[in-house]
């Protein structure tokens, strides 16, 4: 099946009405949860995940693709109208998107928002269409020493790029490795870390760990702020844009994508790091850098850009590879499986339909977010005004049922709760969450193909050095972990020399 | 000498480490197989050692700051948590709908939302709302003591 025709194919399903019904409800759900200050695109994903049991996978794929793109749109909503972002992604926006609503902009920048999010997501899911399948061929031919290798970069690299300290990401991620290793090894039968515990013969639910370890967590944040009144900002203003506007923002927004999208290929950077980046580089080549920070409009439109090609981009290695290479993708990654697909380089071989119906499912996602939320715009601003106690409430109420809904135990229950509890205690003393997360997924993966690996070579770790292409990922990964904690070592000296100066 | 939060949690995580590592070791082994299902946690509970070691002796600005959370909100989590205790013991005693009507509005009610009537409303009509959509979605949800 060639590109065009599986993506017809995709489209055919997305333009149902029940298609697009669903697409709706997805983009809706996913702003109102993404707005909610804290509660980012993993907990609208996995809040969504139990409504999609018992679903056509392919309407339920539709769904999911509203809800990841309406809970980015969201979280730039509430930097702009709030300066209070959702999450890590959206934190660029504030600089220029809450003084232009302090400027009684705020129509203006959100439209800005919208329609940069809307051509960052479609340049980065036009190159994902044509990058994936290639890559899945070459994919095809790696072994268990090439996947062991590829996510033991994903890993290193997300630790390593993770705001903060990494040797507190390294021990998130080792973390999350050993919660994988509960339950019963699938190659010995051993019953690991069970305690004697029925309920943990399965081991633990992914669902159950990113809605405690996120969803849950940032409850918390919630019951602390339960005071804080809600700025009433009732003016939105006019949501047009000029032409000397669309004149400023297109260059940006088109070189923001495609270094959004690059960046969003590679294992662990994301969209945090490509809105950043753009940010900065855009202040850069501007002719007039001190405008930005005080309302530029160039300021929303490029890390907005960025921050949409760059989940487009890490797609690519979700889709092609069936690795995930961020926390966000992750919980994708969980959700698909649900659905019962399983991404990988046979994916595009063996469902090509499957493949394609994601595919087309987030062209539909990005193109309806942008036509649903624009007329939205004055009633987005709202939501917000939902009080915060009744939020606290409901939101801890959609963590039981989405853990409940799969497993009907009060037991995972309970685990959900110590996950929240764990989340909240490392949100205080700044572990990141992310990479416990991604190790988790990745674990049970890794285990096995490292130990596949090593049956290959009869028990000799030579297998990893003697494979070029595992052999070269294995470095960079060491690499990508060494490096900034050199780096910090010779800041250090290079501060206590200029102080004994 | 534990007076950074970087070094409590070092020792915390060498603690975990070490009964990781002992968990691992007891590990029963089989023989059919190159790799056994103890090598992994074995290696993980080594690099949590080593991790943890490595913690307690890095400086890190943010943290070095004492993490602070003020008496009243700390109480108001443990109220929360509590409140969530009692919804997961009660939950397949008395059922999805009750129990839920009535953590929304308690829950909410403790924690500031003084609209009696919309906090009324929204607890109940939401419960029904959700166990019928996912009847809907052939998920049946705990049904309890209500008849319905």
């Amino acid at each position: 099946m060639d590109v065009f025709h599986g993506l017809l194919t995709g489209f055919e399903v997305a333009f149902s009405l029940n298609g697009l019904l669903f697409v709706l409800i997805g983009v809706t759900v996913g702003t109102i949860i993404g707005m909610i200050p804290g509660l980012g695109p993993i907990t609208a994903i996995a809040v969504m995940i139990p409504i999609t049991y018992g679903m056509d996978p392919a309407i339920a794929l539709l769904l999911m693709a509203g809800v990841y793109y309406g809970a980015a749109y969201g979280g730039a909503s509430s930097s702009i109208l709030l300066n209070a972002p959702g999450t890590s992604e959206a934190v660029a926006t504030t600089f220029d998107g809450y003084p232009m609503a302090k400027q009684g902009k705020a129509g203006k920048a959100m439209a800005t928002a919208a329609i940069a999010s809307f051509v960052g997501g479609t340049i980065s899911i036009i190159f994902l269409t044509f990058l994936a399948p290639t890559l899945s061929k070459v994919a095809v031919s790696f072994g268990p020493p090439e996947y062991f290798a590829l996510m033991l970069l994903g890993l290193t690299a997300l630790s390593s790029l993770s705001e903060g300290s990494t040797i507190k990401a390294l021990i998130s991620a080792t973390i999350g490795f050993m919660i994988a290793t509960v339950g019963i090894d699938s190659q010995t039968g051993t019953a690991r870390f069970t305690f004697g515990s029925a309920h943990l013969l399965e081991g633990i639910d992914f669902l159950v760990l990113a809605l405690g370890l996120f969803a849950l967590a940032e409850v918390t944040s919630l019951i602390i702020f339960r005071k804080e009144k809600i700025a009433e900002s009732s003016k939105i203003g006019s949501l047009k844009l000029t032409k000397q506007d669309y004149k400023d923002i297109i260059p940006t927004m088109g070189r923001q994508s495609v270094l959004g999208f690059l960046i969003g290929v590679l294992p662990g950077a994301g969209g945090t790091i490509a809105s950043f980046l753009a940010y900065v580089s855009e202040k850069k080549l501007s002719k007039n850098p001190n405008a930005f920070g005080k309302g530029e409009i160039r300021g929303i439109a490029a890390p907005e850009a960025a921050n949409n090609a760059a989940s487009g981009g890490a797609f690519v290695p979700l889709l092609s590879l069936g690795i995930p290479g961020s926390g966000t993708t992750a919980v994708m990654l969980g959700a698909l499986m649900v659905l019962g697909i399983q991404p990988g380089p046979l994916l595009m071989a063996d469902h090509p339909d499957v493949f394609w119906g994601v595919i087309a499912s987030m062209y539909i996602g990005n193109i309806l977010l942008l036509v649903l939320n624009l007329p939205l715009i004055p009633y987005i601003s709202k939501i917000l005004r939902v009080p915060r106690p009744l939020l606290t409430s409901l939101v801890i109420v959609f963590c039981f049922i989405g853990v409940y809904g799969i497993s009907f135990s009060t037991f995972d229950l309970f685990l959900l709760l110590g996950f929240g509890v764990l989340g909240y205690v490392m949100r205080l003393v700044h572990f990141p969450a992310s990479p416990l997360l991604l190790a988790f997924i990745l674990g049970g993966m890794m285990e096995q193909s490292f130990r596949q690996a090593l049956t290959i070579s009869n028990g000799s770790l030579s297998i990893f050095f003697t494979n070029p292409i595992a052999c070269i990922l294995i470095i960079i990964s060491l690499a990508s972990f060494l490096v900034p904690i050199l780096k910090t070592v010779r800041k250090k000296t290079k501060v206590e020399q200029t102080m004994d100066m | 000498m534990l007076n950074t939060t970087n070094k409590k949690m070092a020792v915390v995580l060498l603690v975990i480490s070490i009964i990781y590592l002992i968990v691992s070791f007891r590990l029963p082994s089989y023989a059919y197989v190159p790799v056994d299902s103890d090598m992994v946690p074995i290696a993980l509970g080594v690099l949590l050692f080593f991790l943890s070691i490595a913690l307690y002796f890095i400086k890190d600005e943010k943290s070095e700051e004492k993490v602070k959370l003020p008496k009243e909100d700390l109480l108001a989590i443990l109220i929360v948590i509590g409140f969530i205790v009692t919804y997961i013991f009660l939950l397949e005693i008395i059922g999805f709908i009750l129990i839920t009507a009535l953590f929304i509005f308690f829950c909410s009610w403790f924690l500031g939302f003084k609209k009696f009537i919309t906090n009324l409303i929204v607890s109940i009509v939401l419960p029904f709302a959700i166990y019928y959509m996912f009847i809907a979605l052939q998920i049946q949800l705990p049904q309890g003591i209500l008849p319905f």
